[in-house]
């Protein structure tokens, strides 16, 4: 089992094309290049480098400062925790007192790695200038008070990408690390794979440790003891798992050597665990809407159980290679499927192991093929050309501009439109109070056509005469029509049709307001309008429109008379029977439903009348009805 | 003087009692036999006291003390505490202390002296048991544990700490304390010393499982028994209890 791997450097002779003629293993990239690497997008330059080396080792000699089993003289004065040594009790006691003790002990107990005192030192400086900036005043006491307990809360809510001592896996940053070399080709990088360096903390970290990781590769097939990493992926009942060496065995085909990938074992395993057509796996179903008792479902039950029993006999055969495989891949997503590989009796791996990678690329179906593609991935140096200069001089530049949304602004409506609101608004009410007289001197006053637009444009009635006509309101129609020829403006035009080619007169409510446009056309003539177009009936003459008014208003009131006349001779017929009803009733106590709905009906259309009234309009209403309620007491008076 | 004892067949001593130098606290069992244990060594010494903290009886677990003082959980009853005050005498403070971590028991690990304490204690916690224990109170794990009390059983005199912390911590802590510590087991194999024993100056408690060589262990490094120091253990008694246990 091999499959072709980037090709050796063999033949490098220093030219730039050279070495980006063929691709670039990562596990054996040509000395001359690898020690001009540069990490690039950092700032980076080697003293840095350095220092970061520097700092590796300071904290490897805390961890190993005190060898079990050397005398000292000082020994339990010391603290092995924080490498500190005493040289009096007081001293040590101060010690086991101080914050970078306990910050120590917290870090303890969490796996990791102690901190010197002049890191701490930093750490709480780097609290106080990030906290004082931004912190109210009040938590400052707070701060002062206890620096360690900000420090660990801090800590806890900030993302660990700031604190320098956390570990890489889980900084969220680009999955891999761009190189320049000056032996490259310029505007020329190579990438690398984060997860593909083990023990990385910092991105600087990659050239001091690339160099061990660079083997040579063998003419015989590599053995186990050679460095190797495991590969694994689970998904819908597939299972492929390889380990393979990193070290490349060069063979000679067709007289050009080439490097091998060399698979030291593998497996793959299918089952049918899948619920086809619906998806997801029968134990997730099972879980989320209790068992199934298909035999499909069964089936599946039996052979999910018989896949982890499979995959964990195939790991157990492997255990040796695994733990002492130098990265271990793992695509194992879904509970389910990390359950078969973590945390079972005789588990082995763990799913805290730090040697755990996931694959930093979308992976296909586990199967043989592609766990090769993806090591050929992982391990294959990435060549990128792109111009820096170019794309940093012309940043925005290329991203197309963003679709501008149309602002929803409410427009303001300017001063005229301001104007024409409130001149409509005000003839709206004079109309509903029939005060024609009043809505000609308004329109006078105002210097306003008498075909008078509403505003906001009405569909219905677009103008004041549409409207007027609409609520039957003869005397403004009337008004409209024919008040202006006086001064010389021209009368409200009757023609004007609404949205749905309607006339004023077609909205006309009763014949009274149709009437009035009969006036209109006697008083302003025929040739005026076209009076026919418009439906309107033959002229009639004010005086005649107005006998008519009379004799129908007479007409109405001998109605009324005539009704009022019936109803009280029909309730002098019946006194005694209403009489009795009404003493029966209060004799009860209670009070009649006719009673109440009478006063009540009274008193609402009393309210009736005076809506919409100005308060002394109110008033004299007031007045006038309490003066005829007098006469008429008088009137009763000298009756009697 | 080292006795073994059960409560009502439990091993664990340390979960049902609590034993300082100026008082005793029992837990009300099925039977006085446990009781009598302690009654029948301290009861013209120093007071023994029936008591349950917040209605339970692993007394020893939720509360702390020493001779000068003894703190309780926030969830011990306005009558338990009026009881211990009744019964204890007046020199020792009493406090009830409002801590996340309850099982003061099991976080506080105290003698005359010296407590070692969790380190996630709340500060104002630490300042309590200074005040009323009148200690000087350090923030430590044993052999990694947070669990000071469980793993490590205290007096004037010396102290057990978990079988599996390194020499070096040892030294350290016995630096720390100072007083002799070793690293043993009690209630054949048990790692949780503190609360399988109860000890104070004069006696040790544990349970009725203990074998003879914890036993003498126990004795000898609380110097219970006569004429035997600490040093013995080291040199004649290490060998075997590694044999035995490890």
């Amino acid at each position: 089992m091999a499959a072709s791997l980037p090709q050796p450097a063999a033949a490098i002779t220093g030219q730039p094309e050279d070495l980006l003629k063929r691709p670039l293993y990562a596990f054996d990239i040509p000395s001359t290049l690898l020690t001009s690497l540069i990490v690039k997008g950092s700032g980076h330059d080697p003293t840095t480098a350095q220092d970061s080396k520097d700092n590796g080792l300071s904290t490897e000699g805390i961890a190993s400062a005190q060898p079990p089993g050397e005398v000292d003289p000082t020994f339990g004065m010391s603290c092995a925790l924080c490498a500190v040594k005493s040289k009096t009790l007081q001293e040590q006691r101060l010690h086991a007192k101080s914050d970078v003790h306990r910050f120590n002990m917290k870090r303890k107990i969490r796996n990791e790695p102690p901190v010197s005192e002049i890191e701490f030192e930093k750490m709480i400086e780097g609290l106080n200038e990030s906290i004082s900036g931004s912190e109210a005043s009040s938590s400052e006491d707070d701060l002062s008070s206890d620096p360690l307990a900000n420090l660990l809360r801090k800590k806890a809510v900030i993302n660990s990408a700031t604190d320098p001592l956390d570990d890489a896996p889980r900084k969220h940053k680009s999955p891999i690390i761009w190189l320049s070399s000056p032996l490259l080709p310029p505007m020329t990088s190579l990438g690398i794979y984060r997860a593909v360096v083990p023990n990385l903390v910092e991105e600087t970290d990659v050239l001091s440790l690339l160099p061990a990781l660079q083997t040579t590769p063998t003419t015989t097939a590599p053995t186990t003891s050679a460095p190797h990493i495991f590969l694994c992926m689970i998904g819908g009942g597939h299972f492929a798992a390889a380990v393979i060496s990193i070290v490349p065995k060069l063979t000679k085909r067709s007289g050009v050597v080439e490097r091998e990938a060399v698979v030291l074992a593998h497996k793959t395993f299918h089952r049918y665990t899948t619920r086809r057509k619906q998806g997801g796996s029968q134990a997730a179903n099972d879980a989320s809407k209790g068992t199934a008792h298909s035999a499909g479902s069964s089936l599946r039950r039996y052979n999910e159980a018989a896949l982890t029993a499979d995959i964990r006999e195939v790991l157990g055969s492997w255990k040796e290679m695994l733990d002492s495989s130098m990265l271990l891949f793992i695509r194992a997503t879904g509970t389910s499927n990390r359950r078969t590989l973590f945390g079972y009796d005789g588990a082995v791996i763990k799913s805290s192991d730090p040697r755990i990678r996931g694959f930093p690329f979308s992976t296909r179906r586990a199967t043989q093929s592609e766990l090769m593609r993806c090591f050929v991935e992982l391990t294959r140096l990435k060549v990128s050309h792109v111009d820096e200069a170019a794309s940093i001089s012309a940043p925005t530049a290329p991203t197309a501009p963003a679709p501008v949304k149309a602002p929803v602004v409410k427009v303001k409506p300017s001063k005229e439109e301001a104007q024409q609101l409130q001149h409509s608004t005000t003839l709206n009410t004079l109309l509903r109070r029939s005060k024609a007289p009043a809505i000609v001197t308004y329109l006078n006053s105002n210097k306003l056509p008498f075909t008078y637009y509403l505003s906001p444009p009405n569909h219905h009635t677009p103008t004041l005469l549409h409207l007027a006509a609409s609520q039957s309101n003869p005397m403004v129609v009337l008004a409209l029509l024919t008040k202006s020829p006086n001064d010389n403006r021209e009368p409200a035009d009757p023609t004007i049709r609404n949205s749905a080619e309607k006339t004023a007169y077609d909205l006309a409510g009763d014949r009274v307001t149709r009437e009035a446009f009969r006036v209109a056309r006697q008083e302003l003539g025929e040739d005026k309008f076209a009076w026919d177009s418009i439906g309107v009936g033959s002229p009639l003459s004010r005086k005649s429109y107005e006998e008519m008014l009379e004799h129908e208003k007479a007409a109405k009131d001998a109605e009324e008379k005539e009704r009022r006349e019936k109803e009280t001779t029909r309730l002098k017929n019946m006194p005694e029977t209403s009489s009795s009803a009404g003493s029966s009733a209060s004799s009860k106590g209670g009070k009649r439903l006719a009673e109440v709905l009478g006063t009540h009906a009274a008193a609402a259309a009393r309210e009736g009348e005076t809506r919409g009234l100005s308060d002394e309009a109110k008033r004299r209403l007031e007045r006038e009805r309490r003066a005829r309620a007098a006469e008429e007491r008088m009137k009763r008076l000298a009756e009697k | 003087m080292a006795v073994r004892a059960q409560f009502e067949n439990s091993n664990e001593v340390g979960v049902f009692a609590t034993l300082t130098n100026s008082y005793a606290l029992v837990a009300v069992g099925g039977s006085e036999n446990f009781y009598s244990v302690f009654e029948a060594e301290l009861a013209d010494v120093i007071p023994v006291v029936h008591t349950t903290i917040a209605g339970t009886r692993i007394v020893g677990r939720l509360s702390a003390g020493n001779r000068k003082g003894l703190l309780l959980p926030t969830s011990t009853t306005d009558q338990e505490l009026q009881h211990l005050r009744n019964a204890l005498p007046d020199a020792v403070k009493i406090q009830r202390i409002e801590e996340r971590l309850s099982a003061l028991g099991n976080v506080i690990c105290c003698n005359d002296h010296v407590a070692l304490v969790h380190p996630d204690i709340e500060r104002e916690t630490e300042e309590l048991v200074a005040d009323v224990l009148g200690v000087e109170v350090f923030r430590q794990t044993i052999a990694d544990n947070v669990l000071t009390g469980s793993y490590c059983a205290l007096s004037n005199q010396g102290g057990i700490v978990h079988p599996q912390t390194s020499i070096q911590d040892q030294d350290e802590l016995s630096s720390l304390l100072q007083v002799p510590l070793v690293a043993g087991s009690i209630n054949r194999g048990s790692a949780v010393v503190g609360a399988g024993m109860v000890v104070n100056d004069w006696m040790a408690v544990t349970g009725l499982d203990t074998t003879a060589t914890e036993l003498s262990v126990v004795e000898s490094v609380f110097r219970l028994g006569e004429g035997q120091a600490p040093s013995n253990i080291s040199t004649t008694l290490k060998d075997s209890l590694v044999e035995s246990f490890y």
